[in-house]
């Protein structure tokens, strides 16, 4: 069970920053993003685009070289280009549906649709075949008391320290504070000066940064795939739903929670031959907190029936 | 407890902070219409909530006819008779009026799966007969008219006369009526106070929640004052109208 | 007025179906009764089972995501007791029920399938039963994965079409050969618009009863529902035993339409399938689904032409992406655009659904 551990804090980790971007959505404008996936892979496709050295193509139609540019910086221009998606999603997109008045439930088919479009544009365009991203290949080490490669534990590493930066910012910025206030109530935001529209738009862009940051932390861990968003999306839901919809702190231990529980489920002796059904443990533990205890386990006691 | 049909005992519910409800000791007696007014956020309608089952109380018991009801489903107390309406109507938006009335009317059999497959000659008597009795609520309440209009596309006011006239067609022992006359035209209001007296008079329990309060004075035999969630005052409309309490909390002074 | 609008509404489904068609046999001069029956036959069993969908959706405004559980349900339950081989090896087990034993039982498990999911129900409002159910479905496609001894896991079960077949009248042959296609697909697509006849006729009959009133006052307003001292718990629970029987029936044939089932049919692109035909024919409607299937496969089956042109040489994995592509395009044109589809009514949309 011990040497699924490191396989579970990655995952968890992946997961939970994931789940942090859901979330943050969810709960200021109370969408539930099924394309959120997409997002993911559209971080890890971006970074692959930016970082793949000139001479490489795979990817669009291969008529288009790859930039080539130094890894990290590739993983910034990548979120950025995350952001900007997603804030073009809310304006031409959302916020139009918002507008005029068009239901959650529309909206959640809208994101359907848009997850199977995107996906398969990736499909056709980016990432047919499974790719690497351009990094060379390292043996694992110990730390502590699990193993992973010096690599994954840096991006162990990053994402923590991510995940308590997004913390603070929520906390103690007047962004986050802002955000805090739309997701109460959108009504009593605008009455008090608050723009909400632009406090949806910039959480568009963060929910998105995040999620593509999720998918760079997923494709160097493990490698880009078209689908690998969609593949992650159900066990986001669970992070999410596990922490308690709409808090962010919730979502972060709860994805945390999940990405451990699914690795090492696979060590348990029922599970012995069966590591293909891990996710099903996962997704059987979100179905029941959903019944009997609804708000999560960080999550305000709020009616959701 | 003879004639008491509903009775609650220490009945508490609070949300957060706010204690929305705490009353000790009130019943209602079979064939009395009784009134319940206070302020705004005095309770009433949580009040209801907690006596028709749609809310769960903190602590305290409620009795419906010597039965304890506190943790009963919703329906199962309205089968026992009580049926309420919503301050906030919630009528069958994409349903027609008529609709709406039918599956008001309609008992538990009726609707059954087997039943609706079957169609019985019986089923067909019997929603005939419903369909008359519909009409017949629909023209006293005046919106006779909309029978095939969705319930969406009424006025507030004719929503409030839709939620009673469901109320009416399941012929209830008790009927819970949250402001009936909110939003309701003056001419209109008497219709559907003279409505209300009648329903009473047939020997219908009418507990009946409502801001108006000559209306309240003129046609109730007992008035109950909830203020804070508490109990303030409980009895008939001339002993309510010279009640210092009530006047306080709720009437103001009325010569100034 | 309202009716006469209706059948307008009705005309042009219909005239859209019918140009549909035509626009299949124009652009295939060769080989154009295999394509077609091909094309009947998916639109047949898919409008099956959007019609199941539209009972939990269109009438009791239940948000199910896990609809292609139901029909795989229906269909492993169906094959597994009749004769049929499954796994890597290919073992056979050559005791069984007879077909009709088998479908009965396989619609019945289905539908217990559907009490089951339906339970959460219970407790959930429209967005968190969506996640509820689109993971339950995924469960359980796991776990026939994962059972390989039983159902075949990846490997899929096959050798069962005989049981079935062996009804199949001799007139379809005959016409088969002078025609030239699948005596075998042809007998799956009769039985699938009997169904399809079948299913319509007795929906027909409960919308218009106490009963089918119930599901849409549910649909509307629970708190309204209870407060008349019905339970709303019980009519939710009726209608998903309801829809998933009938997508039990859809499974099964389409399990035969494949000849051979494998778990990966039932991945949740199966469910959003189902829900583009819905929402295309009209939700909330009985016989929209039926036009919305046929228009819906004629634009499936024709968009490897669009492939070709995007894609000199296009592979399978682009004919099918350009395919999905298209069905994500769909779902998100008419849910923006003309959400109450071909045949629903616009004072009946359901855009708000709590
Ligand atoms: N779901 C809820 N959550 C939090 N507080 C609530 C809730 N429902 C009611 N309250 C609070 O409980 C108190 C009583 O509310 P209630 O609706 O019963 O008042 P009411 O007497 O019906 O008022 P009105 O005359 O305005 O209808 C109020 O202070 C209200 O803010
Ligand atoms: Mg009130």
């Amino acid at each position: 069970m011990l040497d699924q551990l490191g396989n579970g804090l990655l995952l968890g980790i992946i997961i939970s920053v994931a789940s942090v971007a859901l979330s943050l959505l969810y709960g200021v404008t109370r969408i539930v993003n099924f394309a959120h996936g997409e997002i993911i892979a559209l971080g890890a496709i971006a970074t692959l685009f930016f970082s793949s050295p000139l001479d490489y193509r795979v990817l669009f139609l291969e008529k288009f070289s790859p930039l080539g540019l130094n890894f990290v910086i590739s993983c910034f221009l990548a979120i950025l280009v995350c952001g900007l998606f997603g804030g073009l999603l809310e304006v031409f997109l959302f916020r139009p549906l918002r507008k005029n008045d068009v239901g959650n439930i529309a909206v959640l088919v809208v994101t359907i649709g848009l997850s199977i479009l995107v996906r398969h544009l990736y499909l056709l365009f980016a990432t047919g075949k499974v790719q690497n991203f351009p990094l060379e290949l390292q043996r694992r080490q110990t730390y502590l008391f699990f193993d992973m490669t010096p690599r994954n534990f840096n991006v162990l590493i990053a994402g923590i320290i991510v995940m308590i930066i997004v913390g603070l910012l929520l906390t103690y910025t007047r962004l986050g504070k802002a955000m805090r206030a739309v997701r109460d109530s959108e009504e009593l935001s605008s009455v008090s000066g608050i723009n909400s529209d632009n406090i949806i738009l910039l959480t568009w862009v963060a929910s998105s940064m995040l999620a593509g940051l999720a998918g760079i932390f997923q494709a160097t861990i493990n490698d880009v795939r078209w689908n690998m968003g969609f593949l992650i999306l159900l066990l986001i839901f669970a992070g999410t739903v596990l922490g308690g919809i709409g808090t962010s702190f919730g979502a972060m231990v709860g994805g945390f929670m999940i990405g451990i529980l699914v690795q090492v489920s696979v060590g348990l002796p029922f599970m012995e031959g069966h590591a293909e059904a891990k996710n099903a443990v996962a997704l059987g533990i979100m179905i029941l907190i959903l019944l009997f205890r609804p708000q999560g386990i960080f999550g305000q006691k709020e009616r959701i029936s | 407890m003879l004639n008491n049909l509903i009775s609650v005992k220490n009945l508490k519910k609070s949300f957060g902070g706010i204690k929305a409800v705490d009353v000790q000791e009130l019943s209602f007696i079979e064939g009395e219409l009784t009134s319940i007014i206070g302020p705004n956020g005095a309770g009433k309608t949580t009040f209801f909530d907690l006596i028709s089952g749609f809310q769960n109380a903190d602590s305290g018991d409620v009795f419906l006819k010597a039965n304890n009801i506190s943790n009963s489903q919703p329906y199962k107390i309205a089968r026992m008779g009580m049926v309420r309406t919503f301050q906030l109507t919630k009528v069958f938006d994409r349903m027609t009026v008529m609709e709406n009335l039918l599956f008001s009317g309609s008992n538990v059999n009726n609707d059954s799966f087997l039943r609706s497959i079957f169609k019985l000659n019986s089923q067909k008597v019997y929603e005939k007969s419903l369909k008359d009795k519909a009409n017949e609520i629909m023209n006293n309440l005046n919106i006779g008219h909309m029978a095939d209009s969705y319930a969406r596309e009424l006025s507030g006011g004719q929503k409030k006369l839709l939620e009673l006239a469901r109320a009416i067609i399941n012929d209830p022992e008790i009927l819970l009526l949250d402001e009936p006359l909110a939003g309701v035209n003056p001419k209109l209001a008497e219709d559907i106070l003279s409505l209300i007296k009648k329903l009473s008079e047939d020997g219908i329990t009418v507990i009946m929640v409502e801001h108006n309060i000559e209306a309240v004075m003129k046609i109730s035999e007992r008035i109950v004052v909830l203020a804070e969630g508490s109990l303030i005052a409980d009895g008939s409309p001339s002993e309510i109208r010279t009640n210092n309490n009530v006047i306080e909390a709720y009437l103001g002074k009325s010569d100034e | 007025m309202i009716t006469k609008r209706f059948s307008l509404q009705y005309i042009f489904a219909f005239s859209l179906t019918i140009f549909s068609i035509y626009l299949v046999f124009f652009l295939n001069p060769e080989g154009a009764p295999r394509i077609v029956l091909n094309l009947f036959t998916f639109a047949g069993i898919y409008g099956l089972s959007a019609i199941g969908l539209n009972v939990h959706f269109g009438w009791t405004g239940l948000l199910n995501f896990g609809h292609a559980s139901f029909m795989g349900v229906g269909a492993y339950v169906t094959l597994l007791l009749m004769p049929h081989a499954a796994g890597r090896e290919g073992v056979v087990i050559t005791t069984g029920l007879p077909f009709f034993a088998a479908l009965t039982i396989g619609i019945i498990a289905a539908s217990l399938f559907g009490l089951l999911l339906g339970l959460p129900a219970i407790r959930l409002r429209g967005d968190y039963l969506a996640i509820v159910t689109i993971a339950a479905a995924e469960i359980f496609r796991l776990l026939v994965r994962d059972l390989e001894s039983i159902t075949g896991g990846v490997y899929g079960i096959i050798n069962y079409t005989e049981n079935f077949q062996r009804y199949r009248p001799s007139f379809i042959d005959d016409l088969s050969d002078n025609l030239d296609f699948s005596a075998s697909q042809g007998w799956v697509c009769i039985a699938a618009w009997i169904s399809i006849l079948f299913i319509v006729l007795f929906l027909k009959r409960l919308n218009n009863s106490p009963w089918g009133r119930a599901l849409r006052a549910v649909r509307e307003d629970e708190d309204a529902v209870r407060a008349m001292g019905k339970n709303a718990v019980w009519l939710k629970l009726q209608s998903f035993m309801l829809g998933a029987g009938i997508a039990g029936l859809s499974g099964v044939l389409l399990a035969f339409n494949y000849g051979s089932l494998e778990s990966t049919v039932f991945i949740p692109l199966l469910t959003f399938y189902v829900w583009a035909i819905m929402i295309l024919g009209g939700v909330g409607t009985i016989t929209g689904p039926i036009f919305g299937s046929i228009i819906f496969w004629v634009i499936i089956s024709e968009t490897d032409r669009l492939a070709y042109i995007l894609f000199e040489n296009a592979n399978g994995q682009q004919l099918a992406g350009v395919r999905f592509l298209l069905v994500g395009v769909l779902i998100m044109f008419l849910m923006i655009f003309r959400p109450n589809g071909l045949l629903g009514k616009k004072e009946e949309l359901l855009l708000d659904v709590k």
